[in-house]
């Protein structure tokens, strides 16, 4: 009988899943399982005081939590110019409790707060893509601040092949 | 001739029901330059960027957008919309050199 746990056997099907789908450039197998398996590790070091400072700026002192909020982005970026991202949540979007603004934080870009969308209730739903410029490997951050005062978070490390920054 | 800067569109369902989500997509054709680069004689490019992107549905600001030149290239947005008036969808990005630019969309309901 196959032994489904196993860790090798799940670490390459993982790699294998990933190198089919294309999300991954010219990276090894491996490297993509592991990049992969970095979901549940802690939070991503604050890398220097000008993230600090836009992490602060963004929750006012209040807790930043992980969870109701996805960054999808590509494992590896072959070109820093042209980056996709995709940002969701199912937070509410009612007039009594709704998500007042995401924030886009790129920790080791030139202009580290890249964007943030003010929303309301009338859109409905926190949905948003776009294409961003990455100077180089680093942790992407999405950070939802909610119409009563709860911050939340969603982490994802973009390998970058071609600086898009200059 | 190819797009100009600030020519922008909006793409919006053609019919949608009353009260539906849709999605909204968006693009403007805008250079976006960081500062950071240098062109092919060596002077520096200046910084020129759309850094505010302003949604208004009927006259109900709906969203804003803070935007840096870390957006790429003739920026595409899209997000969604809770259609609940047959009302306009109004985009304006405004750049850093002061350039205004507008494009609306018609939000129509299918007929019963």
């Amino acid at each position: 009988m196959p032994q489904p746990d196993e860790p090798s056997r799940r670490a390459f099907l993982r790699g294998a899943l990933l190198a089919g789908a294309g999300l991954i450039g010219s990276g090894s197998v491996l490297e993509a399982g592991r990049l992969l398996a970095r979901t549940g590790d802690p939070d991503p070091e604050v890398p220097n005081e000008e993230v600090a400072r836009i992490l602060r700026e963004i929750s006012g002192g209040k807790p930043i939590r992980r969870g109701h909020l996805s960054l999808d982005m590509p494992v590896a970026a072959e070109d820093g110019r042209i980056v996709p991202v995709i940002i969701e949540s199912d937070l509410p979007m009612t007039p009594e409790r709704y998500v007042k603004a995401v924030h886009l934080i790129v920790d080791h870009n030139p202009d580290a707060h890249l964007a943030a969308f003010h929303l309301t209730s009338a859109v409905g739903s926190v949905s948003i893509s776009t294409r961003i410029k990455m100077k180089r490997t680093t942790w992407v951050r999405a950070i939802a601040e909610t119409s009563d005062g709860e911050v939340w978070a969603a982490y994802t490390r973009v390998q970058v092949m071609l600086n898009g920054c200059g | 001739m190819g797009p100009g800067i600030g020519d922008a569109r909006i793409r919006v369902p053609d019919r949608v029901a009353r009260g539906e989500l849709i999605v909204v997509n968006a693009i403007i054709s805008h250079p976006m330059d960081t500062g950071f680069f240098r062109d092919a004689d060596g002077q520096p490019i200046p910084a020129y960027f759309i850094k505010d992107v302003v949604v208004t549905y009927g006259d109900q600001e709906v969203a804003r957008f803070t935007w840096t030149s870390g957006i790429s290239r003739d920026p595409i947005v899209s997000f969604t919309l809770r259609a609940d008036r047959e009302v306009p969808l109004t985009m304006t990005w405004t750049d850093n050199k002061g350039g205004v630019f507008t494009q609306a969309a018609d939000i129509k309901f299918a007929s019963a």
